[in-house]
């Protein structure tokens, strides 16, 4: 029998009516999140008047007859990226137990509504995609393990949006990694962030930080690469600009401070983790961090809270014990163009062959129903 | 090169003495322009010495040069020297240098530029001014390899002029000695006026290095258009400089892609290009993962028809000097692609303790291996 999976990244694609439906058209009108056809024929969503940076109606490519192209408008979307039961089929045909949800519209990395400057709109738009996941998808099945999205400031705010979505069966947290590029507040390192931070740890529930949310850590394509280039090279920055979250955030104290607290760093591969852990460990030791009261080093904390994630990376597994066999996540990242569906099998079979039973089980069922609390 | 050690430092930065450029540019031309050493009042009030470039303070981390590695009390703190009669000889004067070499058991050096040498001379956009600055420099690299054939130096470009002036001076200091060419990132973020890394104009320097066999490097970050995490004022100068340092050298994985999937790579395959002081374990990640996206996005179809990772262990060198996870995935990496490097003398060099560090990393690589790692490869890349 195969093992058991928990596939801990996945994207839901909003419906064109979640935000319509349960915002008040009468006090919003067009600022809330909607679907706007184009003159040719095409659609985008449009939030608070901006347009997002989505290269189609929705993020689906995976589910497409040619992966470099997004749907264009809502008929082309495919039911498995927005229905929950035609979902389960894709999850099955993929060998997929359990899927972890974060967001598509709304920001894979819970980003979107962070640019609102209107306290009150940002909030009904959170509040909004945290009751529809609730009601649509958990609703559905428990094979569903949803995450909230909170306002990004002030961490007041964001604390009490986490009270009372994990009261509703959130089961973890979405933040952005930088949330200093999306708005003028304090950095993140900031204290003033500790009631976010403590509410996490309180609640049992993991803090994530999704690669993506903020698009400066990563290099532009050129304006010459086509469609398919840009979206390749996007590939493989994004998840490696998840280095600067990780290396700020070892430094922080934050984990000093919150040490039962869990952090997750979604869609970041493996494939850069072990070396920039022990790149980090190296400074730290050279650049003497270690007098300034840091009792572990980078890599410590790390294996100590928190995790990455992986869905193609086979070579990074032979080195997995510089990562840490508890610290590694398993995801087909579906239905995103670099989404391993519908063959995850195959690739987990080929790595799983070199590495014991009981840590393939480990990285690919035992970490997250542990994290999740299954 | 005659090898006495069997060790070959792919990655460590020249110090030029304080009046190198005075004796290579124009004193009647450029007068106090001149890159030169000064006095000037440091942060508490004291007098310190800096380099000054077109008569503006410049500089990096701090001090007057960046070596702390040569530095007193180095197992304890870390000091930048503050004046220039402080900066150890064995760091700018070349003969000296190569006594450095012998103590720390190594047989010859890449040199990367330091500053005030880390290409900032374009930035009071004066073409003419950056390019005698940059010939100046290479100049003075030049002496360094005529006092031993121990010193490999890399080029600096003129990235304001004409792509025929670029061309000119990695002929001119091909036939120099240089052995190869240290690039920025995202040349493009200088100003409007230079074009993208990916834009055809660079087509002649790709032609002309892949031609003279000059590898071309990012060294770390390579000062890329990447953003790093904004600064936290909660850090102190220590864990600022790792919590920057730490994510910067990881870049290179996001700049690697894109030769990849420009086609630049691709259209020269004797091109070889060296990622420096970024480590080796990333590239996996590079291979991996373009393969990956090359197989979901069918990129054949987009003229790419060479398997990425194919390329990578064609034309991409990595160095390490002290990564086990990375030398333990020598063979995806390919142990012909793998380079030594002490980053003297800088924070985090190897120096004086390189073959500790040698002996730590490589425990368990065979013989064959490891004299690939130490010194084959490097002999081959710069031709030694």
């Amino acid at each position: 029998m195969a093992d058991r999976f928990i596939s801990t990244d996945e994207h839901v694609q909003e419906p064109p009516h979640l935000w319509t439906r349960r915002l008040s058209q009468a006090k919003w009108g067009d600022r809330i999140p909607h679907l706007d056809r184009q003159a040719d024929g095409t659609e985008r969503w449009i939030v608070d008047g901006n347009p997002l940076a989505l290269a189609g109606a929705a993020s689906a490519a995976a589910l497409m007859p040619e992966r470099t192209r997004e749907p264009q408008c809502w008929e082309e979307v495919p039911a498995m990226a927005y229905v929950p039961r035609e979902r389960l089929r894709a999850m099955d045909a993929d060998g997929v137990d359990y899927a972890v949800l974060y967001p598509t519209v709304a920001g894979v990395g819970g980003e979107t509504f962070a640019r609102i400057t209107d306290p009150e709109l940002e909030l009904a738009c959170v509040q909004a995609y945290n009751d529809w996941l609730i009601e649509e998808w958990a609703g559905a099945s428990e094979r569903f393990i949803p995450q909230c999205i909170v306002p990004l400031f002030p961490p007041e705010a964001a604390a009490a949006e986490v009270r009372r979505a994990v009261a509703l069966g959130h089961r973890g947290v979405i933040y952005p990694g930088v949330p200093m590029e999306l708005r003028a507040v304090p950095h993140v390192n900031e204290p003033e962030y500790d009631v976010l931070w403590a509410t996490c740890q309180e609640l049992g529930v993991p803090l994530c930080f999704h690669a993506g949310a903020s698009t400066t850590t990563q290099l532009a394509p050129h304006e010459g690469y086509s469609p398919a280039l840009a979206g390749a090279l996007e590939g493989l920055t994004r998840p490696a600009s998840t280095a600067v979250v990780l290396v700020n955030l070892l430094l922080s104290r934050i984990l000093m401070r919150f040490p039962e607290l869990k952090v997750v760093f979604a869609e970041s591969g493996l494939g850069w983790c072990a070396y920039l852990l022990e790149y980090t460990d190296h400074q730290f030791e050279n650049d003497k961090v270690r007098n300034e009261d840091f009792p572990l080093k980078p890599s410590e904390l790390f294996r100590r809270q928190c995790y990455f994630t992986g869905w193609y990376d086979r070579i990074s597994l032979r080195i997995r014990h510089h990562i840490g066999i508890e610290n590694i996540l398993w995801c087909t990242n579906f239905p995103q163009a670099t989404s391993t569906w519908p063959r995850s099998r195959e690739v987990i079979d080929a790595w799983a062959e070199n590495v014991p039973v009981g840590e393939r089980q480990q990285i690919l069922w035992g970490n997250a129903a542990k994290l999740y609390r299954l | 090169m005659q090898l006495k050690y069997g060790l070959v430092s792919a990655d460590s930065h020249i110090v030029l003495d304080r009046d190198a450029f005075k004796r290579h540019m124009s004193a009647v031309k450029w007068g106090d322009l001149i890159p030169h050493v000064r006095e000037t009042e440091g942060r508490n009030g004291q007098t310190v010495d800096r380099w000054f470039v077109h008569e503006e303070l410049t500089g990096g981390v701090g001090g007057v040069v960046n070596c702390p590695a040569v530095m007193p009390n180095r197992e304890i703190e870390k000091i930048y020297p503050e004046r220039w009669e402080d900066v150890p000889a064995k760091v700018w004067d070349p003969l000296e240098r190569v006594e450095a070499l012998d103590s720390d058991g190594v047989d010859a050096e890449v040199l990367f530029p330091n500053d005030p040498g880390r290409g900032q001379f374009f930035r009071w956009g004066d073409s003419e001014f950056e390019l005698a600055c940059v010939q100046a420099h290479n100049d003075a690299e030049t002496e360094w390899r005529q006092a031993s054939d121990r010193f490999a130096p890399l080029l600096i470009l003129p990235y304001l002029s004409p792509i025929e002036t670029i061309v000119a001076e990695v002929e001119r200091g091909a036939k120099n000695g240089h052995r190869g060419v240290n690039l920025l990132g995202t040349p493009s973020n200088i100003g409007p006026n230079v074009k993208h890394i990916n834009d055809p104009f660079w087509n002649p320097l790709w032609d002309i290095c892949e031609e003279l066999e000059m590898p071309l490097h990012y060294h770390e970050s390579a000062g890329a258009g990447v953003h790093p995490m904004p600064r936290w004022s909660g850090f102190s100068l220590n864990a600022f400089h790792t919590a920057m340092t730490s994510p910067t050298a990881a870049t290179v994985a996001q700049l690697i892609p894109n030769l990849i999937f420009s086609g630049i790579l691709e259209r020269h395959p004797r091109m070889k290009w060296v990622c420096a002081e970024a480590g080796v374990g990333w590239i996996n990640y590079v291979s991996e993962g373009c393969d990956h996206e090359w197989e979901r996005r069918r990129l054949w179809t987009e003229g790419l028809t060479t398997r990425p990772s194919d390329i990578v262990h064609r034309q991409v060198y990595v160095n390490f000097w002290y990564e086990r996870s990375g030398i333990e995935l020598r063979d995806t990496v390919g142990v012909d692609n793998i380079m030594w490097e002490s980053d003297y003398p800088h924070t985090t060099s190897t120096y004086p303790h390189s073959w500790e560090f040698v002996e730590r990393t490589l425990a368990g690589v065979s013989e064959e291996e490891r004299k690939k790692l130490l010194y084959e490869n490097a002999m081959r890349v710069y031709r030694l």
